[in-house]
């Protein structure tokens, strides 16, 4: 065949265009000791936190969209283990990296080292964070920013800003988390944190130019607490929302739960006569008792002139944010439909027989498995898909590759909790008010057309919210409230999507078998560790045993004896009474009555 | 319905006055067939009395809850109740015994006993013994001081606990019928106890006295251990409603979710908890201080009729000089000595008031 000489230069170009942009491509290497560092960012109190080589705050990851990183971790805490994992990166084909311990890893002991290695083919604001019990609001925790060479908003904006927000606790997680599941606590109310933090410190002063727009990144890190965020005087057009681009939506005030993150355009005024106040102020209610002298708002300014005076912000009477349900993703995407699969999660909080409050995913509280989920899924071969193996605590859903799957929750507690999931993000295509009850399929607001999505979203008290997202990334993913305590206490689900692919995509590296070996959990088998027969669960990680409802044994002998001592007293006293009166007592009573006889008549 | 008249008030005001008035009851009954009627002032100053000071102190904690408006007496409310459970199980018993064992005597020993309590006592005596004279001298005004001091607090306290969210217009009416239902009740028992031989009237209430006792010593004993979890939780357990985390389940003997006798007045079961010491939730110190109670009390009354036998108490020796001092009063009435030679058995009592105080009257001529 004939190819004109220009078809030719162009299909040549057209195929090595692929090879110019991988070869722009690079690999980032990170060497991390964790290290213990004393630090006191609120000012008020020093205390140890978890750094990273002898540093905290932790380092900002800034990573060009389709770079690999290479991140090699070094325990040296010393006392405890940890894991690292990189909120909302969907890690596709790389599930092994996620991080959360008992799910894809085991934990890195004090003295192993682990490497991940991960490429970000995804754009926006994310972060990092330690995945064991509590070990991330003890300082482990930093921001993850990608740059995306062709953002639809490239242009549009000068400059960008970081701003992370953050609860901070004086006292170490191990200590609040014995207080917090113990029979001292049978209402589960949370620690309450003792400051807020700004880029984990306060009084934060961003320098701004009259007259530019500015790209505003937020991440919220905290370990519970959602945040109110507003800057004075300014309008702030959100353009990202947990990696995921939006129509401009212009709002004065966001709401960020803890793990969510915003970006929005700022354009600053034309003089510079004064200087403005942000402020972060923690939503109280999720506290369950505000304790006095805590200070939940953390002020910032945007300073326009480093001369002129910074103002105090002004006190609201309401807050009133920006409903991020109403936002229409950059992609159009469409609202999935035929779904495929439903995933049922009703939530509550309840106590269990040793008299702490734990938090129920139908019924069935989180408890990690004696094998990491992932090893399970890939060392079990054609038994994978049975949802048994991996234990009657893990609230598994084993998941069929490229379906729609529909998760709905029902949220039985009167609380505000901020739900994430793993390896993908979802539309949110309803959120009900509060109060409404369980989500009925038949009768519900009509579903958005261009649905929001986002991988963290916050449900309202005793209502409902309806996720959908196609499962498309073989893994195994948890799906969990982000309220570090709930984590603790069991509100998490696990889902282990696409297994038999899994087996034929995922290969684990050495160094994470040796992790295992070094902290002696086993990495075969079901959720027991049986490798022969993996439907014998026995000597799986469990939870309490329920409370004993109404009589048991104990109470029902007990009842009787007091019945019958209470009877036989009876008895007794009625024999006395009917027995005649002895000799003695008479001849006491006439002696009585004699002594004083000269006086009585 | 709920705007004129508040069920768990009405409940409060019953439970707390039926305890009371079947006490007093028994004891007016018993002076009144045995001593006449100018014993009982004594007890009537003892509920007056009791009365005055507790709604004087009731008061003044409702006062101070909504002036300084803070539940000041929630903290240390559970250690009143325990304390003076006790005192009252305590003062109970004792008296119970009393009763029991001077209603044995005919009736001029009786007047005679009483009679003697009253004398000016010149002899020197131990600090023991004097306290334990006057304790008899002032039992009939102690006994319904007590009783009516604890259980006026009690209804002052969980009546301002409940009426919080009732409308001031249900108040009155729920607390006459409460207070006159338990008086009714009272009244009754007192109507029986005239009517019916002293003897048999004596050892029913007595029983039923004890019940009581044996309740509150139990209800004391929870109390306390009530105030220890409240602290441990930090506030008012009882506010998580009936369900977990109102209790310690490390202590915890049975439990179920309904029949609480503090929630909301406590309703029937309130009452159940006034009479026989019900808790929807037992501890193992309820429990135990339950049984031990009887066990005590039952090793009681078989010591008290061993020694009223022999003369001492068992693994003790005989007081063999008692025998000759009697004689020596003896002589002083004929009537006395002869009376000693015999096994003693309780006259009759008549049925007829007039008729035993003529008797008494005519003996002491």
């Amino acid at each position: 065949m004939a190819l004109s000489l220009s078809n030719f230069l162009y299909s040549s170009l057209l195929l090595l265009l692929p090879f110019g942009l991988m070869a722009d491509a690079a690999t980032v290497t990170f060497d991390w000791n964790v290290t213990w560092v004393r630090a006191n960012p609120d000012g008020k109190f020093e205390r140890p936190t978890m750094g990273i080589n002898n540093q905290w705050p932790l380092p900002l990851l800034n990573i060009t969209k389709g770079d690999n990183v290479i991140i090699n971790i070094n325990n040296q805490l010393g006392n405890q283990s940890t894991s690292f994992h990189f909120h909302g990166l969907f890690m596709n084909g790389t599930t092994e990296m996620d991080g959360p311990v008992g799910a894809t890893q085991c934990g890195i002991p004090p003295g192993s080292s682990f490497t991940y290695n991960f490429t970000i083919d995804q754009p926006g604001t994310y972060w990092y964070h330690a995945h064991q019990r509590g070990r991330y609001p003890d300082g482990l925790r930093g921001p993850l920013l990608v740059n995306d060479l062709e953002s639809p908003y490239l242009g549009q904006y000068d400059e960008e800003v970081l701003l992370t927000l953050s609860d901070w606790y004086h006292d170490e997680m191990p200590e609040l988390i014995a207080k917090f599941i113990s029979v001292a606590n049978p209402t589960g109310a949370e620690p309450v944190p003792n400051s807020a933090l700004i880029n984990d410190t306060q009084n934060v002063t961003v320098s701004v130019q009259p007259g530019r727009t500015y790209l505003f990144r937020m991440v919220n890190m905290g370990a519970f607490a959602s945040q109110y965020f507003w800057i004075e005087g300014h309008t702030m057009t959100i353009v990202e929302v947990d990696g995921v681009y939006t129509e401009p939506a212009e709002a004065s005030m966001i709401y960020l739960t803890a793990a969510q993150r915003y970006s929005f355009l700022l354009t600053t005024k034309n003089e510079i006569s004064s200087n403005f106040a942000f402020v972060a102020s923690m939503d109280h209610d999720l506290f369950d008792k505000v304790p006095e002298g805590l200070n939940s708002n953390t002020t910032g300014w945007l300073v326009y002139d480093s001369n002129v005076e910074r103002p105090t912000p002004a006190l609201l009477d309401a807050f009133d944010a920006f409903d991020d349900f109403n936002l229409v993703p950059q992609d159009g995407q469409k609202l999935l439909t035929n779904v495929d699969y439903v995933m049922t999660l009703d939530m509550k909080m309840d106590n269990l027989g040793d008299g702490a409050n734990y938090a129920f995913f139908n019924d069935v509280t989180y408890v990690r498995p004696k094998v990491p989920t992932l090893y399970t899924a890939l060392s079990t071969g054609a038994s994978a898909t049975d949802v048994t193996i991996y234990g009657g605590n893990t609230n598994a859903f084993v998941l069929a590759k490229d379906e729609v799957i529909e998760i709905v929750l029902n949220n039985d507690d009167p609380g505000k909790h901020p739900f994430h999931l793993h390896g993908h993000n979802f539309q949110a295509v309803l959120r009900s008010d509060e109060d409404t009850g369980f989500y009925d399929p038949v009768n519900h607001t009509a579903f958005p057309a261009v649905p929001m999505r986002r991988d963290t979203v916050w449900v309202k008290p005793n209502g409902h919210i309806v996720l959908r997202f196609t499962s498309d990334n073989p893994g195994v993913w948890l799906f969990h409230c982000h309220i570090e305590w709930h984590v603790n206490s069991g509100l998490v689900a696990t889902i282990i999507e696409a297994p038999l692919e899994m087996q034929k995509t995922i290969s684990i590296p050495s160094d994470h078998w040796q992790v295992c070996r070094d902290s002696q959990t086993p990495y075969a088998g079901n959720a027991a560790g049986n490798t022969v027969d993996l439907l014998d669960l026995t000597g799986e990680n469990k939870s309490p045993a329920p409370l004993p409802a109404g009589f048991t044994a104990k109470g029902i002998v007990a009842l009787v004896f007091s019945i019958i001592s209470a009877l036989l007293g009876m008895v007794v006293i009625s024999w006395y009474g009917v027995a005649p009166i002895g000799t003695s007592e008479l001849q006491s009573a006439e002696k009585r009555i004699a002594e004083a006889g000269t006086e009585v008549k | 319905m709920v705007n004129v008249f508040s069920v768990p008030v009405f409940f409060v005001c019953f439970r707390e006055s039926l305890e009371t008035s079947i006490i007093v009851s028994v004891l007016l009954a018993f002076l009144k067939q045995t001593l006449g009627p100018e014993r009982e002032p004594r007890v009537w100053w003892g509920i007056i009395i009791g009365i005055a000071i507790s709604l004087c102190i009731g008061c003044g904690m409702i006062g101070a809850f909504y002036g300084l408006g803070k539940n000041h007496f929630s903290g240390t409310e559970d250690i009143w109740e325990g304390a003076f459970g006790l005192l009252a199980a305590l003062i109970i018993t004792a008296m119970g015994a009393a009763l029991l064992r001077v209603s044995k005597l005919q009736d001029k020993w009786r007047v005679k006993l009483a009679q003697a309590l009253e004398a000016k006592d010149n002899k020197k005596r131990s600090a023991g013994d004097r306290f334990k004279r006057w304790a008899e001298k002032y039992a009939m005004f102690l006994l319904p001081f007590i009783t009516v001091l604890r259980e006026g607090l009690e209804a002052v306290v969980f009546i301002g606990g409940v009426g919080l969210a009732t409308p001031a217009s249900a108040f009155p009416l729920a607390v006459m019928c409460g207070i006159g239902a338990g008086c009714l009740v009272g009244y009754l028992v007192y109507r029986g106890g005239n009517a019916a031989k002293l003897q048999l009237f004596l050892i029913i209430s007595t029983c039923f006295l004890y019940l009581v006792a044996a309740g509150l010593f139990s209800k004391a004993v929870w109390f306390l251990e009530n105030n220890t979890w409240n602290h441990v939780v930090g506030g008012d357990a009882a506010e998580t409603g009936a369900g977990p985390g109102s209790y310690d389940i490390r202590q915890s003997v049975w439990h179920i979710n309904f029949g609480s006798p503090l929630l909301n007045g406590g309703g029937g079961w309130g009452v159940f908890n006034s009479i026989l010491g019900w808790q929807n939730s037992a501890t193992y110190g309820s429990v135990l201080a339950y049984n031990l109670y009887w066990v005590a009390v039952i090793c009681g009354f078989l010591a008290m009729r061993y020694n009223e036998a022999k003369g001492h108490w068992s693994l003790m020796k005989p007081k063999a000089k008692r025998i000759s001092e009697s004689d020596a009063a003896s002589d002083t009435s004929s009537q006395q000595g002869e009376v000693i030679a015999e096994t003693y058995e309780p006259k009759k009592v008549s049925t007829d008031f007039d008729a035993a105080r003529s008797s008494a009257r005519q003996l002491d001529a």
